[in-house]
């Protein structure tokens, strides 16, 4: 590595040396509670996977760079030079974790590792050495935002076909309108993802609850986020912000993807509308009876597994409990639940890496969980959750079936 | 010629410990207060009331640690808290502080018990590092961190400890040090004949130098986390 | 149109999760060679917006898209 790379990739550092950054950089004590509360630990006990391990790959060169002590006297903290072989190892700590957060409730001092690890993402970034795919993919979001225009016929077109589902569905004489595109005024913005089932499933309750709403032509998720670029995971997440505020919408409703929800809900700062869940819309749904689900329709085991970042992160904990203690007759929690819950090692955009075997292994802690419980169905109420689940069911030849919350909502509606 | 060393030790290096320790944290508070605010927050759920509470309960409280290990929870706070006894111990040896004798009473109130609490403690944390795993993500700072304040703490302990129990011959009274650390208070320094005249002279001398180094190491060290955690903890629950 | 063009290769990216069907996409064109065709079919509804996004950033070319019943095959080329 060159000098003149290296400096590029100093400044880099800096440009994340916000507030909390230099707190969380300065306070680890390295006591080591943190040490086994990672999934991926959990199925590959190597310190690597330990969060004090990876948050001093990224505080060894900090310390080198802008503390006193890593300059004169490098040994004292361990400073290291950013190299090569750093670089391999900031990719390692950065790209295996899901950015779930639970070592952050671990931490004595509340130590936020993934917000660490964003230091390691903008120096892979720099370095030309970031994933691939999640570059790819965050490029191509960004450029669906640029030239919205020229896709919006064909889109329109293939959601012309997904109202004719909803309408067999739900017993409607037309599809005309079942999902409605560029509605100015509407009270909900609905932003889905790519896949079908995550536009059906919603539209199917939307239009049973009689709600005023539109579709968005974004993908809620955040390939920015996933790959570590504010200022492209900025601009993917303005997308929707733009649309929002250009059709007037009151709220803004995001599927189930967790990160999807956390960003606008509680990363952009103050916005001119309401930022939801679809979780927490259904249960509003029918706490308010505009839905009714058929009680207890679901006879076979079942359990919930909390998506990091709807829960830990975003504090929807019981909306999608009491939904599910309506729906099933034998809902079981995992232990540990909620805050402490094991996170399913599908996060931080883990999946759209070739790393399938590497997410076995770090699903085990989420294996053990599973089967913990006895549950023949889980639940999730997040894409990657969801996707995640059933890598461990295939990886560990699990005999369960993984649904998506809104799925078994729009399954079972009275 | 070690008159002289002595000396700087007792007196221009406490000065220089003391405004490298005020110095250094103040630049730090301004890095940091100059360090931009990220958008949005960061916080964990459930979010739990009384932030400001909450906050500084969970510092002082550590309830992660009792959850997870309860025996270095009771080092954690075994040390933390006999080091706050230590810290107001100290300011009442400074005449100075005479808020803190409201009620009179006997300087060191913890009779030699603060001392061995913090020795104890203290080689419970170094020995507990030169296990397995923790042996793996320690750095050379954590070892000689922990190894600069048992040195402080046992000349302490012992200088305590023999002059409260007449241990030793050890013959510098606890006013000896009040008239010292008085005279650096109110910049007239001054190293009482008390202390000077002792044969023991050099167990003071030592205890003041690694406090010394203590302080100076202070802004600059892991050590930071006793300020910091308040700041980290108020963004666990915003 | 469709049947005019040489495929090269064929891909089933039918009942994907997000964001594979563009992920296994791009890793399948980059084993191609420049000016081979490759077919994506996918039943996502987003693919519509999202290859061809997908193929502005890359430097490929959607050259045909064909409906058929719930999927869509997408004709890409590549061009680099």
């Amino acid at each position: 590595m060159d000098n003149e790379k290296r400096k590029a990739l100093i400044a880099k550092i800096k440009t994340r040396l916000s507030r909390p950054m230099r707190y969380y950089l300065d306070l680890c004590t390295r006591c080591g509670l943190c040490y086994d509360t990672c999934h991926v630990f959990y199925g590959i006990p190597r310190k690597e996977y330990s969060p004090v391990g990876r948050a001093e790959v990224v505080r060894r060169i900090y310390k080198k760079y802008f503390r006193p002590s890593g300059r004169i006297f490098p040994s004292w903290g361990d400073a290291k030079e950013i190299d090569d072989h750093a670089m391999d190892e900031l990719l390692d700590a950065a790209f295996s974790c899901t950015g779930c957060r639970r070592c952050m409730i671990h931490c004595p001092f509340g130590i936020d590792t993934p917000f660490l690890l964003s230091i390691a993402k903008v120096l892979l970034i720099e370095n030309g050495t970031a994933p691939e795919e999640l570059t790819m993919l965050a490029d191509g979001a960004v450029e669906k935002g640029e030239s919205i225009s020229e896709f919006k016929e064909g889109y329109r077109e293939v959601i012309r076909d997904l109202e004719k589902e909803v309408a067999k569905r739900i017993g409607a004489a037309s599809p005309d309108g079942l999902i409605p595109l560029e509605k100015k005024g509407a009270d909900i913005l609905f932003v889905g993802l790519a896949g079908a089932h995550s536009i059906v499933n919603p539209a199917i309750i939307f239009n049973k609850a009689g709600a005023s709403w539109t579709l968005s032509w974004f993908e809620a998720v955040n390939f920015g986020a996933f790959l570590g670029d504010p200022e492209k995971m900025q601009r993917i997440a303005d997308r929707v912000v733009k649309e929002a505020i250009a059709l007037g919408v009151k709220e803004v409703v995001i599927v189930e993807c967790g990160t999807a929800y956390r960003i606008p809900k509680f990363l952009l700062g103050p916005l001119p509308f309401k930022v939801s869940s679809i979780v927490e819309v259904i249960h509003r749904y029918l706490k308010e009876g505009k839905i009714k689900i058929k009680e207890k329709a679901v006879q076979e085991a079942l359990t919930y597994h909390d998506p990091c970042q709807l829960g830990r992160n975003a504090g929807v904990y019981e909306e999608p409990r009491e939904i599910l203690q309506s729906i099933c007759a034998d809902y079981r929690e995992m232990t540990p639940n909620r805050a402490f819950n094991w996170c399913c090692g599908g996060g931080g955009g883990l999946v759209a890496l070739d790393n399938e075997q590497f997410r076995i292994k770090s699903g085990r802690a989420k294996y053990d969980q599973i089967v913990a419980t006895g549950a023949k169905i889980v639940v999730s109420a997040c894409e990657n959750c969801i996707f995640q689940l059933d890598t461990i069911k295939s990886g560990y030849s699990m005999d369960i079936e993984v649904k998506s919350l809104t799925e078994l909502v729009a399954e079972n509606l009275a | 010629m070690w008159d002289k060393v002595y000396y700087f030790i007792m007196i221009p290096m406490v000065y220089l410990a003391v405004a490298t320790f005020v110095l250094g944290l103040l630049v730090k508070f301004i890095i940091v207060l100059s360090s931009p605010k990220p958008a949005g927050t960061y916080a964990v759920f459930p979010k739990r009331p009384l932030r400001f509470i909450g906050a500084v309960g969970e510092a002082f409280i550590v309830p992660v640690a009792f959850r997870k290990d309860k025996l270095f929870w009771l080092m954690i706070i075994a040390f933390h808290g006999a080091f706050l006894l230590l810290f107001l111990g100290h300011l009442e040896l400074i005449r100075e502080f005479i808020f803190l004798q409201i009620i009179p009473h006997k300087v060191f109130l913890g009779a030699g018990f603060v001392g061995i609490v913090l020795i104890v403690s203290v080689l419970y944390f170094l020995f507990r590092r030169f296990t397995s795993p923790w042996r793996e993500i320690s750095v050379p700072e954590d070892y000689l961190l922990l190894l600069l304040l048992f040195l402080t703490f046992i000349f302490g302990s012992h200088m305590s400890l023999a002059s409260r129990y007449g241990i030793a011959g050890f013959d510098i009274p606890l006013d000896a040090y009040r008239e010292y650390l008085s005279s650096l208070f109110t910049r007239n320094p001054a190293i009482s004949q008390g202390i000077i005249a002792s044969p023991h002279y050099v167990l003071v001398v030592l205890h003041v130098f690694f406090a010394n180094l203590f302080l100076m190491l202070f802004p600059f060290s892991k050590m930071v986390h006793s300020v910091f955690i308040f700041a980290a903890q108020l963004i666990k629950r915003k | 149109m469709a049947d005019d063009i040489k495929v090269d290769v064929t891909m089933d990216l039918k009942g994907l999760k997000c964001p594979l069907p563009v992920v296994k996409v791009s890793q399948q064109v980059k084993k191609m060679q420049v000016g081979q065709v490759l077919v994506a079919e996918t039943t996502d509804p987003g693919a519509h917006a999202d290859f061809p996004a997908w193929a502005k950033t890359s430097g490929n070319e959607i050259i045909n898209i064909v409906k058929e019943g719930d999927a869509s095959k997408f004709f890409i080329k590549k061009l680099k």
